[in-house]
């Protein structure tokens, strides 16, 4: 009945548009007018250290509560209006959320299914996420990253075409982690569009086709993860023996030193290191540690969050 | 714009009742595996009915039966009812289950429903087992109208999970819920004619006490089972004509209780 052939072609509409989004708790603005697109078949990364206001612009989303300015649009339908037939395609995973305790696994599925238009069958939604011998065991008595799949597979539950995963790997093992990359990653081949949050850097690299870095309530970054690694100069690392001479600083290249580890940053990473390679060949010096490498998106949220990002206002930073 | 993405077509699903008896189920299922609130509402009404002729009422001119089960239906309504609610909303609250099943399809309105529904039922079943108690003690006489208690207890029922959902806005814990809900329960039971005709209190008290939240289902029971009006006389005439008052101030707390639901209710814990 729902073969992956009929899932629905990519389009250039987005599945989730957001324009100027603003959120307030009291006088603090928690979220200051940002915009994003998650388009069908993608998977969109929201980044931001802890408090960037990911969580209260994905409940804005989610429906749970109300834009303070700002559109919101999930399937080009509000979620506030709409909410009948946006809750019908939208996929929730809460990054803190709850389940009765004393019911079992399946009895948990069951009672979930029955308030779904369309689920999936229990024994499916378990599968998905390797729960399938634990189907009778109480919820109390699941273990932390259980837990979590299970919550995974109600938010799969209802067969969504837009999914917003709020921290999904969060408390899992390397082993979790990596089958619900594989589920996420299931599901965008099947057409949907998967908006998540993480500070995982690898989950983002690994999963997502954008990302957005959010750092206090502002959207400063975004792009493909390529194009925000380009915003950050590469970077050569070495470690120069007591006696070495020191190598010429080429134009254009920073230069971080402490003792006798050398750092050089620099927007042309070829041409710089095969200068340093001919002056440490020319001079007989062994460049001890030798590492380099172009500018990358861990770089890049790094300096978002410790606030050094040349992308940053004075606003924002 | 909204062709290019609207949602493929799907079937319509299960109609609402059935979703909010999925979730109302499973509640249902919670409260059996919790031994000592199961223990608790069918011991409750068996020693309620045992302790009758510790509570004095009887050597009235008025039926026995009929005050029994209107002061049985009173206690049930704020002790199981309203208390049990508010903790059990703020119970969830705080496990931050509601949370979670409000980003489903259920409505937030459902979702109340379907966490109320085993309470409510127990407490209609309570309320059952007393009338049947009644009936086994032999106290039990026809009411004089059907219709009006029948409207006080949907109308005391749906006044409780209200009260109980507003309550929850000011409820910190589950334990808190002992503290913020004792106002209710105390003027609720003291002041609504439950034990003693309002009568007997100071005439401008007794006026005011009939405005509040339990007097008119009180009086309306009084009225349909007993004959009885809220200074303790027997109705003559109509007790319909009796009950204007009751059931606008009914009403009344229904929609004001609908109101502060709506703005109390909290989902998630606070931050």
């Amino acid at each position: 009945m729902h073969p992956a052939t009929a899932a629905p072609p990519r389009t250039t509409t987005a599945a989730v548009e957001v324009h100027g989004l603003r959120r307030s708790y009291g006088d603090f603005e928690a979220v200051r007018g940002i915009s994003f697109e998650v388009r069908r078949g993608e998977v969109l990364a929201l980044l931001g250290v802890n408090g960037a206001g990911k969580t209260s612009a994905l409940e804005v989303l989610e429906g749970l509560a109300p834009a303070g300015g700002g559109t919101v649009r999930v399937l080009g339908m509000d979620p506030v209006r709409d909410r009948t037939r946006v809750r019908r395609e939208l996929g929730v995973l809460l990054q803190t959320s709850g389940l009765p305790g004393d019911l079992t696994v399946a009895e948990t599925v069951r009672a979930w299914a029955g308030t779904l238009t369309d689920p999936r069958p229990v024994e499916e939604a378990l599968a998905q996420v390797s729960l399938t011998g634990r189907a009778d065991v109480r919820v109390r008595a699941l273990s932390g990253g259980e837990r979590r799949r299970l919550d995974l597979a109600m938010a799969l539950l209802g067969r969504p075409s837009v999914v917003v995963l709020d921290e999904p790997t969060t408390g899992l093992d390397p082993e979790s982690r990596r089958q619900v990359w594989e589920l996420v990653q299931g599901l965008v081949a099947d057409g949907a569009a998967v908006l998540l949050t993480t500070h995982h850097l690898e989950e983002a690299e690994e999963l997502a086709d954008r990302v957005a870095v959010m750092r206090a309530g502002q959207v400063v970054l975004s792009g493909t993860q390529a194009e925000i690694a380009e915003t950050q100069p590469a970077t050569i690392r070495f470690a120069l023996d007591a006696g070495d001479p020191r190598p010429p600083v080429p134009a254009d290249v920073q230069v971080v030193e402490d003792g006798r580890r050398v750092e050089w940053r620099t927007r042309a990473l070829q041409p710089v290191l095969a200068q340093l390679l001919a002056w440490a060949a020319e001079h007989g010096v062994v460049l001890r540690t030798l590492a380099a490498r172009a500018g990358s998106l861990e770089q890049a949220f790094l300096a978002v969050a410790d606030g050094t990002h040349p992308s940053l206002t004075e606003e924002n930073r | 714009m909204t062709t290019a993405t609207a949602a493929p077509t799907r079937p319509t699903g299960p109609s609402r009742l059935s979703r909010v008896w999925s979730l109302a189920s499973a509640e249902t299922r919670l409260l059996v595996r919790n031994r000592t609130a199961l223990v608790n509402s069918v011991l409750v009404p068996v020693l309620f009915v045992l302790a009758v002729p510790a509570l004095g009422l009887d050597g009235g001119d008025l039926p026995f039966g009929g005050r029994l089960l209107v002061i049985a239906v009173g206690i049930s309504l704020v002790m199981l009812t309203y208390y049990n609610l508010v903790t059990t909303y703020v119970a969830r609250r705080e496990e931050l289950v509601l949370q979670r099943m409000r980003t489903g399809e259920l409505t937030g309105t459902e979702v109340q429903v379907a966490t109320a529904a085993p309470t409510v039922l127990v407490t209609l079943g309570q309320i059952a087992l007393i009338a049947v108690g009644v009936v086994a003690i032999g106290e039990w006489s026809a009411p004089v109208d059907v219709v009006l208690p029948l409207v006080a207890l949907a109308g005391g029922v749906v006044l409780m999970v209200l009260l109980a959902a507003a309550t929850t806005g000011f409820t910190r814990t589950a334990e808190s819920a002992q503290i913020t809900g004792l106002p209710f329960i105390i003027v609720s039971t003291g002041l609504s004619g439950l034990f003693y005709p309002l009568s007997v209190l100071p005439e401008t008290l007794g006026e005011v006490a009939r405005f509040l939240p339990l007097t008119p289902v009180v009086e309306l029971l009084q009225l349909g089972l007993a004959g009885q009006t809220w200074q303790g006389d027997a109705v003559d005439g109509s007790v319909w004509a009796a009950a204007g008052v009751p059931l606008a101030v009914l009403a009344g707390w229904l929609v004001l209780g609908a109101l502060a639901a709506r703005r109390g209710f909290a989902w998630a814990p606070r931050r």
